[in-house]
């Protein structure tokens, strides 16, 4: 019970801090300054304990005798825990600038962030459909909340209302999904269904097919696989920096904990069955996503544009999965944790940016950013140079496996149609290196102080360099292998 | 002498990551750089006279680097290899004696991270390596392009960077196929050369896989209809970077099909040698054409490059002693004379101001010691006997009519276009009358200096073929005869 208790405290200690902040937040004495570090205080209690539980290889259930069955407890949902902690700790150190410049940020903001953190790491441990379902709304319906945080603003609000009627309706099909299985199986629990799906015959599992494509709608719109994509360029755009941040980076990345939990354990006999239909969801996803990408003239909606592009990529993993690839689903594992990272960054700076000043940041804006801050602008590179996956950067390594699993699984013209769109990306990626660097200073913004957010910046840049060229021969840095071992990990402890 | 060949790569990297860090003035960085560059042609030296000729891949070194995906360090040197290290080592002490002056920092930032990638590029053996620093070495062409070139710089750094990336990516995709085929048999993964050359396949997948390389190397060349990246690149770049695109990158290509294409597709070549001799031919033609319309003297340079990378191409693929010894001996003495011509091209400009043939004219009179050198390098470009060039070029003229007395006509006008072209454009700028608008002024005793061991060497291989040739010839004309052997196999 104490053992279990120690698994527990992570999410224990982001709902006691979420709900204290909540509390908190009515009192007009206690500056938003503070409440950062209360927060900061809570998240780093639990990034703490998610590292050290980590190593304990726990497999099991949380307190079966108050939740049953419905909490598991794996390295998996640790590793995608650790992603979120870490991605909620990011967000708020590199924006302790820009909630100060800007005047609509309240003591909510800091509550929300952790009830959306709390929201996902229950969805990476939901071990039931109910609770999955409740998860992902807690964490949505926080998530909608800070898209719409700048009230008085146009675009903002109208994201928020998109976000919300759209997403609250997939949400719908997920229900929808999940009575249609438990129609099929008369249970919602994931193990039930994994052996209702075991021990039956494909032809008599109409129902639970019907219901498991219903989950799948909601997933692809959650990360904005064409054709669900409509809201997300705008929603991106119109929400503020940091919370533009936290979902491409976090938010995102907690949707693929519940869909490979559900798509690699309880669905696997039959994943079969979805494969024409990711494919043809990928094809459309990576043109598109190009597409949206390439046409932009905003940095902000080129990467919310091109974030669809890496949602392809990785269903590009989901479907070799489903045609039998063994790296496939460790392929996505590190993919996601390659694209935290890059995403992260890229959109860290760019909300480390707005902080300092209320440019639209187009292109155009970043003329001559290498001269006013060549470090900052030498990380920014080291993003774009991840997000487009060139060698010597983690986000390499993430495209090599995906394109390898895809091979393996035979999809060869997936993996070139891949290769084609990574080609694509060096251009709106490389766009944003050359105006940084080849255009004279036209502006006359003064340059900014070294602080936190930039060293925490900073650090980010180096894991990616050593995500991708870090060999284990230096055994104290995080290196390559670190990092596929512990997405092998993950994969391996869901089995 | 273990790691020397990883010191030859990453020192100048290293160099440049501590002065970065440190963030050095500009004096103590020219310092670093040149100590870089003279250091790396020490071992380079001593590499070359511990070299055996008699046996291939020597100096070899493997270090596990992502040991889950099977990516090692892997790096050897062969005479293949060794006559491009020279060349890098040699032109890069040149190049930063040329821009001494330089004060722009990022400038030989730039140039030490080119030397690591290219160096690297050459020596790696390891297919996700090699990837890697084929990719890096990229990247500070698009920066010196787009910087500090000229002219519309940023579009024409776009467009190199684009046209290359579609062809290493083609070449990664083909890279990561071979792997899984190689985990598929094996049961383990391995990205090594020596591992992958072991694989057999069946016709139509080679015919892809090859292709996918064959991009990658034919782009960077480039072939004719590979080829729009080429004269905008070579216009906008500066200086240096021109020296290192046509003497060392171009020829990157050629030795990654050597090298990769040869290691891995020996029969599938044989494919495709129809329609790359082809595209050699047209090329030689149409670059000569082009070259002969141009007004711009760099890019005229470029097209004249065009068509002698065409011609090294040319004897790779038609496989015969002559060929092969022609071409390799080529690359080495192209790169020593193009390097030389663009030089001095870049000195017109800092001289004279102007890059138009037709605005030139009458140096000779005024400026003699420019007059030599520039007269010198251009007609070694051309292939006057005596030169290096010669030699090279005689050699693959003779496989040419050794294979057929059609392609050993055609290739054998290209000598005589490149003479037309270089001796009417000698005679437009050296000669004539002198442009009034434009002051002469001589070479000074700096730059006779960079520019005289690239007179000695060019001079020492076209009189002097013998010296080299007993370190290429034997493991040349093993490797040729391997090649024939598995090729023999099928026909």
């Amino acid at each position: 019970m104490i053992f279990e208790f120690l698994f527990a405290l992570p999410a224990i200690s982001i709902i006691i801090g979420a709900i204290y902040l909540m509390l908190l937040s009515h009192n007009k004495n206690i500056t938003l300054n503070d409440f950062n570090h209360i927060s900061l205080f809570f998240l780093t209690i639990a990034l703490i304990f998610e590292i050290v539980i980590l190593d304990k290889n726990m497999s099991g259930y949380l307190f079966v005798d108050i939740f049953g069955h419905n909490f598991k407890l794996d390295a998996f949902a640790t590793i995608f825990d650790l992603m979120f902690t870490a991605g909620a700790i990011l967000t708020l150190l590199i924006n302790s600038d820009y909630f100060k410049s800007r005047t609509y940020f309240r003591g909510e903001y800091f509550a929300l962030i952790l009830f959306s953190v709390f929201g996902m790491m229950m969805l990476s441990h939901a071990n039931e459909l109910v609770t999955a379902f409740i998860a992902l709304e807690i964490a949505s319906l926080s998530v909608y909340a800070l898209v719409g945080f700048h009230k008085t603003k146009t675009t903002s609000s109208e994201a928020m209302m998109k976000y919300m009627i759209l997403g609250s309706m997939t949400g719908a099909f997920f229900m929808l999904g999940t009575a249609l299985i438990y129609g099929a199986v008369g249970s919602t629990s994931l193990e039930n269904i994994a052996i209702y799906v075991n021990s039956t015959q494909v032809e008599d599992m109409n129902l639970l097919i019907v219901g498991a494509s219903f989950l799948l709608v909601t997933i692809m719109f959650k990360i904005g696989a064409v054709p669900f994509h409509s809201w997300v360029v705008d929603v991106y755009y119109g929400a503020p920096y940091p919370i533009t941040m936290f979902m491409a980076s976090t938010f995102k990345i907690a949707i693929f904990a519940i869909a490979l939990r559900l798509y690699i354990t309880d669905f696997e006999p039959i994943n079969y069955i979805w494969t024409e239909m990711l494919q043809t969801i990928t094809i459309l996803t990576l043109i598109g996503g190009s597409f949206l990408a390439i046409s932009q003239t905003k940095v902000k909606r080129m990467l919310a544009g091109s974030s669809l592009v890496h949602s392809g990529y990785l269903l590009i993993g989901l479907s070799s999965i489903g045609l039998g690839s063994e790296l496939g689903a460790a392929a996505i594992m590190f993919y996601l944790i390659a694209y935290f990272l890059s995403a992260a960054g890229s959109f860290g700076i760019l909300s480390f940016i707005g902080s300092q000043s209320k440019r639209d940041m187009s292109y155009d804006d970043f003329k001559g950013f290498a001269r006013r801050r060549p470090y900052m602008a030498l990380m920014m590179s080291i993003f774009m140079l991840s997000l487009a996956g060139f060698p010597s950067t983690i986000g390499f390594l993430g495209k090599f496996y995906i394109f390898t699993s895809a091979i393996e699984s035979g999809q060869i013209l997936l993996a070139g149609l891949g290769i084609i769109t990574a080609f694509i990306s060096v251009y709106y990626y490389f766009k944003l290196i050359a105006m940084m660097y080849f255009y004279p200073d036209d502006s006359k913004q003064k340059k900014f102080p070294i602080d936190a957010s930039t060293i925490m910046i900073a650090l980010m840049a180096i894991i990616v360099i050593l995500g991708g060229i870090g060999t284990s021969l230096i055994s104290f840095f995080p290196s390559a292998d670190t990092f596929i071992e512990s997405a092998k990990l993950a994969i391996s402890s869901l089995k | 002498m273990q790691n020397i060949l990883s010191t030859i790569i990453f020192l100048p990297l290293g160099v440049a990551v501590v002065l970065a860090i440190f963030r050095a003035p500009l004096h103590i960085l020219k310092a670093g750089a040149i100590f870089s560059s003279l250091g790396t042609l020490l071992l380079v030296s001593l590499l070359t006279l511990s070299f055996n000729p008699d046996i291939g891949m020597q100096f070899s070194v493997t270090a596990p680097w992502i040991v889950n995906a099977g990516i090692t360090y892997k790096v050897g040197v062969d005479y293949l290899s060794l006559v491009l290290l020279l060349l890098i080592t040699i032109l890069m002490p040149l190049l930063y004696l040329y821009m001494l002056k330089e004060h722009r920092k990022g400038y030989w930032y730039n140039m030490m991270l080119l030397q690591t990638g290219v160096t690297g590029a050459v020596l790696s053996l390891d297919l996700v390596l090699f990837y890697l620093f084929w990719e890096t070495m990229l990247l500070p062409i698009f920066v010196m392009i787009g910087k500090y070139g000229s002219g519309n710089k940023e579009y024409n750094s776009m467009k190199i960077v684009l046209m290359t990336i579609l062809g290493s990516m083609s070449m990664l995709f083909s890279i990561l196929y071979l792997g899984y085929v190689y985990f598929e048999t094996t049961g383990v993964w391995s990205f090594a050369l020596s591992d992958l050359s072991t694989l057999e396949f069946n016709a139509q997948t080679s015919i892809w896989l090859t292709a996918g390389f064959l991009l990658a190397f034919v782009i960077k060349i480039p072939l004719v209809g590979f080829h729009t990246w080429m004269a905008p690149a070579y216009g906008s770049a500066p200086t240096p970077a021109v020296v290192i695109m046509s003497a060392i990158m171009a020829k990157l290509g050629i030795y990654g099909i050597w090298r990769f294409g040869y290691g891995l597709f020996d029969n599938t070549l044989t494919y495709y040698a129809p329609t790359i001799i082809i595209l050699a031919l047209l090329g030689l033609i149409y670059y000569a054409i082009r070259a002969i319309k141009e007004d711009n003297l760099r890019k005229m340079f470029a097209y004249s490059s065009g068509s002698h990378l065409s011609l090294i191409a040319l004897g790779l693929f038609l496989t015969n002693i002559y060929a092969w010894g022609g071409s390799l001996y080529f690359i080495a003495t192209h790169a020593l004379a193009s390097a030389g011509i663009f030089m001095m091209i870049g000195l017109t400009y800092h001289k004279f101001k102007t890059l138009k043939i037709s605005e030139l004219g009458g140096i000779a009179s005024a400026a003699p010691l420019f007059t030599f050198f520039f007269a010198f390098f251009a007609l070694s470009i051309a292939g006057l006997p005596g030169t290096g060039g010669f030699v090279g070029e005689l050699l693959i003229i003779i496989g040419a009519f050794k294979e057929s007395f059609i392609i050993g006509i055609f290739t054998a006008l290209t000598m005589l276009s490149a003479m037309v072209y270089i001796f009417w454009m000698l005679q437009r700028t050296l000669f004539g009358e002198p442009n009034d608008g434009v002051e002469y002024k001589d070479l000074t005793r700096k730059e006779t200096l960079m520019l005289i061991p690239l007179v000695i060497l060019l001079l020492v291989s076209g009189i002097m073929p013998s010296l080299f040739m007993p370190y290429l010839e034997p493991q040349l004309s093993i490797d040729l005869s391997t090649l024939l052997l598995s090729i023999g196999d099928i026909k």
